[in-house]
């Protein structure tokens, strides 16, 4: 244990920005670090401010019962996600691998620091969350003073279980592709079958739920608390040591937290060193025969690189490109099942006429494509190996409009594939669909500018783990927040319009909105570009 | 003198899921005392021998023995009395130096007098004291090499693997690091290492290995190798 706390202190102080600003000369990083930080705090207060207004909500509606399953479901449920997409890069294949495995770290010592170190990063995140919910439910609830220290301690646990879940998920797919000649791609189409199916869970187990006639139950607050417990006990002991002040629920939510911890990490530990033996080591074929070359101009070069850079990592391959895969295969479900009826499973059977959303094809499209854009990452990915771009007789805008040629070539496809299957299967007249084609494509060429310059203002080149730009970078929080809010507005705003307009002139309209925001971002990428 | 040898490679051999052979059959010897010099081409299986030594690579068959404990089934013990440079140290570069080196002296566990004699006793033979409070992201890849040196010493190992040690080192440090090497076989420590620069080997290793293709083609002491030739002209001759 005093190793695993040795090496999680270090791991922490290794990429503390406290630490950076202590002892860097550069001016110029300090302000970078200021800069970060404000925008942290603004991003916490942003974060905190939603779940109060959110818990109040609960508290005006009646609701407020409810708040410490939400609470404990939402943690839960955004833990398990962020660690199933960040599991590969920190705790596999990891740079500083070799250094730390030829010192006298036990497997299992390195492997439980590594998720440790997840864990306590993105604890304050989590935290926010669920402090926030807790004023919320005080203000509501007016529970018993003790239960906002029982609140806050068994906040520190409800990560604990979906995130060892994901660790979980990510070993056994480590140990699975190991075996492999092609670790990396099988690494990378495992994680993204984990993905998707995690994603639909919550249809199937609504599924369950109405196979069963218990719609009416859910509506019920207390009971729905019960149900949530049911699927997720430990969300069920949060809440019962909150509102029913159950002693042994407390000790069963701490207990079983610290006892996965210990077994994970026991069997992780056995087949570790084999895993990343797997992951690091390849054996060189050495059959090269040369063949004709081909000639790209200097932009297809860099978004081939681009393409390479993808590929070569399941880190970076699960968090940008998900989008996509979920959009495509969006796209055939459409198909097979109709657009009516996933409109109406997503939609909760609510009274809304299916032809209405239409006009909302291209953003329910763009809400998947544009989740992370590759060039909100790919300017910090150049990391250590910035110097290679410098070095070359390459002017930076060259470089950028290489870096977002590679995102229209990665989302266009995608977007177009979905769009036309969603066309087809909601039969949308044919001009309309180009319409849409059009929209989608401007959609896309907004999220690749916007994306660069989010990517190119924040970018940091002196990362420890890739995970530490691709997911956790300041550059794609500020993409995506605005992002996704600006696209769920846009939806809302888009069909109430096409109520009352012609939806070709809806598309036509926000063509040229998106049109113009895209214009607009990729002037500033020109710009950022001639100022480096 | 010890009566087992300080590092035993029996037999080792190292297969990829390709289905190729990085290290075939691979066994040698070092000695308490020897400065032993591992050679071949790019390539040739070096540094996968060499990361299976330092309980970093699994391995398919055969064994590698430190001071008779087994890498495989005792790797703790083999990793507390070994230390290993690898060619390009990645150090956590948001560390200063001082920080670093502070953070391999807890691992191993030495005293706060005793890490203070050593880090000092080395930083300012590689004349690096100064730096020793900057981020080490700043540094050269020279000094990095010489802050994964002295983190390689600082625990006074039994056993030093270094993996092409001169790359990088400028003509002083290069100087202070082969006496560093001789001081310590003097002390009885074994050093096994690869390069590539023959000159430095001849002058400075009493045991010689050539890996080819993953195989051992040639291995025995200076004198049995070069039998009146230079190493050049007799690993030319071996990889013929």
């Amino acid at each position: 244990m005093k190793q695993t706390v040795l090496l999680l202190k270090t791991l922490l102080l290794s990429t503390s920005q406290r630490n950076i600003y202590k002892y860097t000369a550069d001016r110029k990083k300090k302000s970078k670090i200021v800069g970060g930080t404000i925008g942290t705090v603004l991003l916490y207060a942003m974060l905190i401010g939603y779940c109060i207004l959110t818990c109040i909500g609960y508290g005006v509606t009646g609701m407020i019962d409810s708040a410490p399953v939400m609470c404990a479901l939402t943690v839960s449920l955004l833990a398990f996600f962020f660690t199933l997409l960040k599991t590969n890069g920190y705790l596999f294949n990891f740079k500083e691998y070799d250094m730390l495995m030829s010192l006298p770290f036990k497997t299992e010592t390195v492997a439980s620091a590594k998720f440790l170190y997840m864990y306590v990063k993105s604890l304050p995140w989590y935290l926010s969350i669920s402090v926030a919910m807790l004023i919320g439910y005080g203000i509501y609830a007016h529970p018993a003073v003790f239960v906002y220290p029982v609140w806050i301690v068994l906040s520190l646990f409800l990560p604990v279980i979906p995130m060892l879940i994901a660790a979980f998920l990510g070993f056994l797919t480590a140990k699975v592709s190991a075996g492999f000649r092609k670790t990396n791609i099988v690494q990378t189409i495992l994680m993204f079958a984990i993905i998707i199916f995690s994603f639909s869970l919550r249809f199937i187990i609504e599924s369950i739920f109405k196979n069963n006639q218990v719609e009416d139950v859910l509506e019920k607050t207390s009971e729905m608390t019960q149900n949530a417990a049911r699927i997720y006990l430990p969300a069920g002991w949060f809440s019962d040591a909150v509102t029913k002040h159950s002693v042994l629920s407390m000790l069963l939510l701490a207990g079983v937290s610290a006892l996965l911890f210990a077994v994970l990490f026991r069997i992780v530990g056995g087949s570790y060193r084999n895993i990343n033996s797997a992951l690091k080591s390849h054996a060189a074929s050495k059959n090269y025969r040369m063949t004709a070359q081909k000639k790209r101009n200097a932009v297809n070069a860099i978004a081939f690189k681009e393409f390479k850079r993808l590929t070569g990592s399941t880190a970076y391959m699960t968090n940008a490109a998900a989008g996509e895969v979920m959009a495509a295969l969006l796209g055939i479900l459409t198909l097979i099942i109709g657009f009516e009826r996933i409109v109406r499973i997503v939609i909760q059977d609510a009274p809304v006429d299916v032809a209405m959303l239409r006009p909302a094809i291209p953003f329910i499209i763009y809400f998947f494509i544009g989740m992370v854009a590759t060039t909100v990452c790919s300017p910090s990915l150049e990391g250590k190996n910035y110097w290679i771009v410098q070095s070359l007789p390459l002017e930076k805008k060259t470089l950028y409009q290489g870096k977002m040629l590679f995102n229209m070539y990665l989302t266009v496809p995608f977007m177009a594939f979905a769009t036309l299957c969603m066309c087809i299967s909601a039969k949308v007249p044919a001009a309309e669909t180009a319409l849409y084609l059009l929209e989608g494509f401007v959609l896309c060429a907004f999220s690749t500018t916007w994306g660069c310059v989010c990517g190119v203002r924040h970018m940091r080149l002196d990362w420890e783990n890739e995970i530490e730009v691709v997911k956790q970078g300041t550059g794609v929080a500020i993409y995506m927040l605005p992002n996704m809010f600006v696209v769920m507005g846009l939806v809302v705003l888009v069909v109430i319009l096409g109520l009352r307009m012609d939806h070709k002139l809806v598309a036509l309209l926000f063509t040229l909105i998106a049109g113009l925001l895209a214009a607009l971002s990729y002037r500033r990428v020109m710009n950022l570009a001639k100022k480096q | 003198m010890n009566e087992k040898p300080m590092l035993e490679i029996r037999h080792y051999s190292k297969s990829y899921a390709e289905g190729k052979k990085a290290a075939d059959d691979v066994s040698l010897t070092v000695e308490a005392g020897d400065i032993y010099g591992f050679i071949g081409h790019n390539g040739a299986g070096k540094s996968t021998t060499i990361r299976a030594v330092v309980g970093v690579l699994d391995f398919t068959e055969g064994d590698i023995l430190i001071d008779g404990h087994s890498v495989k089934d005792d790797p703790m013990a083999c990793k507390r009395i070994t230390a290993y440079i690898p060619d390009n140290p990645d150090l956590y570069e948001n560390l200063t130096g001082i920080q670093y080196l502070n953070f391999i002296a807890d691992v191993f566990g030495i005293g706060a007098a005793e890490r203070e004699e050593r880090i000092k006793k080395y930083a300012d033979l590689f004349e690096i004291t100064d730096a020793l409070g900057d981020l080490i992201s700043s540094y050269s890849h020279g000094m990095k090499q010489k802050v994964a040196i002295i983190s390689a010493l600082i625990h006074d190992p039994k056993l030093l693997v270094l993996d092409e040690p001169f790359v990088g080192l400028d003509p002083k440090a290069t100087f202070q690091l082969k006496g560093v090497m001789h001081e310590m076989c003097e002390k009885g420590t074994a050093v096994f290492f690869s390069t590539h620069v023959l000159d430095v080997a001849e002058k400075l290793c009493n045991k010689v290995a050539i890996i080819r293709k993953g195989r051992i083609i040639a291995a025995g002491t200076m004198e049995e190798l070069t039998a009146g030739h230079s190493l050049e002209e007799a690993f030319l001759e071996a990889d013929r």
